[in-house]
């Protein structure tokens, strides 16, 4: 991140860059001219740009490989950029291409124009003329001397040097030497007093002066001097040779020098010529390749600060539609694509902010449901929603309960489906499903059936559901068990009953008995024998009538009564153990105590459980008659996480009628020829009111016996009846 | 002091190119002083540049070296000649001008042009003093073409066609008075 900032500004390198190389070509360019001083680097400056390409080359190289990489793994972005590289390269190659072509033809045009065959021949014989017209003075002034040698032909070598100075102011020489035949000096003199040494010819000169016994030639004396050389020999006795050096006049000299200078420049110019096309050709590629190549590069950047706002866009699009929509784009520009990424930036925002509202929304609505399942789930009242075609869609803890069926197991159900798993409960089952069907408006009804603890009894309400539109969507039913509710009104009811009669028969009772013992007790001596018999007989009546009915009496009161008088710990084998002991000594009958081990307690009044015992057994005993087998066995269940102390009693007595199931434990309801009707519903008060249950065990009786046992009568069917007593237990 | 023969330069094999023949250091008075004949052949295309008008500069590189054990060689002396060789079309004559003393030499024919460069005679080198016994000493020397003086659109080619690679390589030996 620090390197980032400390980094220049990419359009500031790029700047530096294209100035860099803009001099580089302009200092090649300036170094193509001869004259500048510059062309002494102009090799180094060949080499530095030719490496600047190279360097231009392997960037754009490396970005080419770059994208050709991107383009392979379908990188975003990447086929934006290709397409515009592609397209840029096209634009400037093009007419950069067809300048250069045009440059160069001009160039090689240009440089051969320079050269004919006029401009040739025209050079070449300026040259000649210039050559002709020294060749000519040259001849002119060796004629001259040789006249000259002819004055020195014998002279003395004392006057020599006279001579020589007289003939060289005649001639116009500027100096003029006599050498010996071995090439001494003899004698010299100069225009310029000062040479001492005259200028000597050398061998070459010397070999041809040999030869041809005279020498003529031009001698450069200095780098712009040019002087005739002439010498000649003297044919004397000794023979002598003479040099002279006239000076070209400046102005011919001049001309010679420039007609050699345009020849040589031009000469040279021919030669090099395929070399100058080559070298501007050169100079122009170089330029071209690196103004095109530092062009494509600084393409290759600029292009790809364009993309990069858009290939972030595809990211970030790709990203949002896999559902991510945290994206926070950064902005680089406020231009047409930095309004885009901001509108992106928005639209993130937005959908996030949408999608987390649904998502807030969507656990409300669950947090709701969840609430409404709980409290629906605690009712008491079993509820069970059904869908339009009658199949259950949700029901309650409670339902369970009542029912004693999973009716959560049987969600997209109909009733009768459920009736033909669950058979006990066909017939209520049924009915609510033909209120289902038909009812158009809130129903309400009772519902009895024999349920695992006995007959239960429900009120059933149920509420059809209706669309706003008016269409039948389902209903709801509401179960409430009111077994408890009948069951404590009618014993309510009867109590009344009991407690008025007992009231209202009893009073007369003591005053019928008391007269018939008085009759009794006056009239007997008074009649006669057979009359006194007789009153006996119908006195002992009245007062064993008026006993059983003071009993009947009582028993109503007792049923009246509230049994719970006081509560103690009982120990129920123990009780058990106790009230079959009045019984053991009936012979014929057999008592079979089973209990498990361990406590089993229960809180309650001694007298009235003892009382429920009496009356069972004494039911039974009348059932097996003088002979059969009595169970009673004692132990502990669970249910609805309460511990209950199970009494179970059964007798392989005639059994129990299917029609007196439902209402044995009503008051009034007897088979027996005596008795009041009311044991079996004192057993049932005194259990209630201990907060048990009592119950016929039906699973004990095998289908079919009850016909058996009313048809053939005997005692023979051993069906046997069975009762189950459930209290609470005492819990340490 | 050992004559040396040397011929390895370049373009040897193809006849063309500047060799070093004979190099030796003489004691002359309170210094060394250098005689070399050096051998000039120019190659085809060297020689038409010239004929065309275009001068060639050559220069003699002279150094002597000292030796050091732990070190590079230290140089005592670098000098050099530097020769310039133009044709004259209005004399039909080859010039040849000694760059140190501006002396020009004419001549006729190229050989005689070659020949009085190829000569060096009693070239002072080294101060006699800066001779310390008991240290090894070396001289060499070498002929380059001075591309670099050629005209300009000449010089990338002389740069890369061989027929313009006329320079010798060093030649060195160990002066030992």
């Amino acid at each position: 991140m620090a390197f980032d900032k400390i980094k220049p500004p990419i359009s500031l390198s790029i700047l530096i860059l294209f100035g860099l190389i803009l001099l580089l070509l302009q200092l090649l360019s300036s170094a193509t001219q001869e004259s500048s001083e510059l062309s002494a680097m102009y090799s180094w400056l060949l080499l530095v740009n030719g490496l600047g390409s190279v360097v231009l080359l392997g960037l754009v190289g490396a970005n080419i490989y770059s994208l050709a990489r991107q383009l392979k793994k379908r990188e975003a972005g990447s086929r934006l950029t290709t397409r515009m590289v592609s397209l840029f390269v096209v634009l400037a190659l093009a007419p950069a291409a067809i300048v250069f072509y045009f440059s160069m033809q001009f160039l090689h045009q240009g440089i051969d124009s320079w050269f004919n065959v006029e401009i040739d021949r025209a050079m070449e014989d300026a040259l000649e003329l210039s050559q002709a017209s020294l060749d000519q003075r040259m001849r002119w002034h060796l004629r001259q001397t040789e006249q000259l040698s002819g004055k020195l032909v014998d002279v003395q070598e004392t006057l020599a040097t006279l001579e020589m100075e007289n003939l060289r102011e005649l001639s116009g020489a500027s100096e003029m030497t006599l050498f010996s035949r071995q090439g001494r000096i003899i004698a010299s003199s100069s225009i310029n007093p000062g040479d001492i040494l005259p200028s000597l010819p050398d061998e070459h000169t010397w070999l041809q002066l040999r030869q041809n016994s005279e020498f003529v030639a031009l001698a450069p004396v200095r780098e712009d001097e040019l002087m005739i050389r002439v010498i000649v020999t003297i044919k004397g006795k000794e023979p002598q040779y003479l040099q002279a050096l006239y000076p070209v006049p400046v102005r011919i000299a001049d001309l010679a020098d420039s007609v050699e200078f345009a020849f040589v420049r031009y000469q040279e110019m021919h030669f090099l010529r395929h070399s100058l096309k080559l070298s501007f050709s050169l100079a122009l590629s170089l330029v071209l390749l690196m103004s095109l190549l530092a062009a494509i590069w600084v393409a290759f950047i600029s292009i790809r600060n364009i993309v990069a706002p858009v290939k972030a866009l595809v990211k970030g699009t790709k990203a949002v539609a896999s559902g991510h929509y945290d994206q926070e784009l950064p902005v680089m520009a406020q231009d047409d694509l930095g309004f885009l990424v901001e509108s992106f930036n928005e639209m993130t925002h937005r959908i996030a902010r949408a999608s987390d509202e649904t998502r807030m929304a969507g656990i409300e609505v669950e947090n709701q449901r969840a609430y409404l399942e709980t409290i629906l789930a605690n009712l008491t009242a079993g509820v069970i929603s059904f869908d339009a075609e009658h199949k259950i869609r949700t029901a309650n803890q409670a339902a369970y309960r009542i029912f004693h069926i999973p009716v959560t197991q049987f969600v997209g159900r109909t009733l009768l489906e459920l009736v033909q798993n669950y058979a006990e409960l066909a017939e209520p089952l049924k009915s609510i499903q033909r209120l289902l069907e038909q009812a158009d408006d809130i129903w309400q009804q009772r519902i009895a059936f024999l349920g695992p603890n006995g007959r239960q009894e429900l009120l059933c309400r149920g509420t059809p559901l209706f669309s706003q539109e008016g269409q039948r969507v389902g209903a709801v039913v509401v179960f409430d068990d009111v077994t408890d509710l009948i069951q404590a009104q009618k014993n309510a009811a009867w109590g009344e009953v009991a407690r008025r009669l007992a009231h209202e028969i009893k009073n007369p009772l003591t005053p019928i008995q008391l007269s018939a013992e008085r009759l009794q007790h006056k009239l007997a001596d008074k009649l006669a024998e057979g009359d006194a018999d007789m009153l006996l007989r119908s006195t002992t009546t009245i007062v064993q009538q008026v006993v059983a009915m003071k009993e009947m009496v009582d028993d109503f009161s007792e049923y009246a009564k509230p049994s719970k008088k006081q509560t103690v710990d009982i120990d129920l084998p123990g009780l058990v153990q106790e009230v079959l002991a009045l019984y053991v000594l009936k012979s014929g009958v057999k008592f079979k105590v089973d209990y498990e081990a361990g406590l089993l307690m229960i809180k309650g009044d001694p007298v009235s459980i003892r009382q429920v015992l009496h009356n069972l057994i004494k039911n039974a005993l009348e059932a097996i008659g003088d002979k059969g087998l009595i169970e009673i066995s004692l132990h502990r269940v669970q249910k609805n996480n309460t511990d209950f102390i199970e009494i179970a009693l059964y007798d392989d007595g005639p059994g129990i009628k299917d029609d007196q199931i439902e209402q044995i434990f009503e008051p009034y309801v007897t088979t027996k020829a005596r008795g009041t009707g009311l044991g079996l519903a004192i057993v049932k008060k005194i259990i209630e009111e201990h907060g048990g249950a009592i119950w016929v065990d039906a699973s004990r009786r095998p289908p079919g016996a009850a016909e058996v046992s009313q048809s053939s009568g005997s005692r023979g069917d051993k069906v046997g009846a069975g009762f189950i007593i459930q209290l609470p237990a005492c819990n340490f | 002091m050992p004559v040396f023969c040397h011929a390895g330069a370049p373009g040897a094999a193809e006849g063309f190119g500047v060799t070093v023949k004979n190099a030796e250091m003489t004691l002359q008075g309170d210094s060394y002083a250098l005689s070399a004949d050096i051998d000039y052949r120019l190659s085809a295309r060297a020689k038409e540049a010239l004929q065309n008008g275009v001068p060639l500069y050559w220069d003699v590189h002279i150094k002597t070296l000292q030796h050091r054990d732990y070190f590079w060689d230290s140089t005592l002396s670098s000098t050099g000649l530097r020769y310039r060789i133009q044709y004259h079309a209005l004399l039909n004559m080859y010039r040849v001008r000694n760059e140190g003393d501006g002396e020009l030499y004419n001549f006729s024919t190229l050989s005689a042009a070659l020949d009085s460069m190829a000569a060096i005679r009693d070239f002072r080198v080294l101060e006699r003093s800066a001779y310390v016994p008991g240290k090894r000493y070396a001289v060499g020397i070498k002929v380059t073409l001075d591309r670099d003086a050629l005209p300009l659109p000449l010089r990338p080619i002389a740069y890369t066609n061989p027929q313009w690679y006329l320079s010798s390589d060093w030649t060195l030996w160990p002066l030992t008075k």
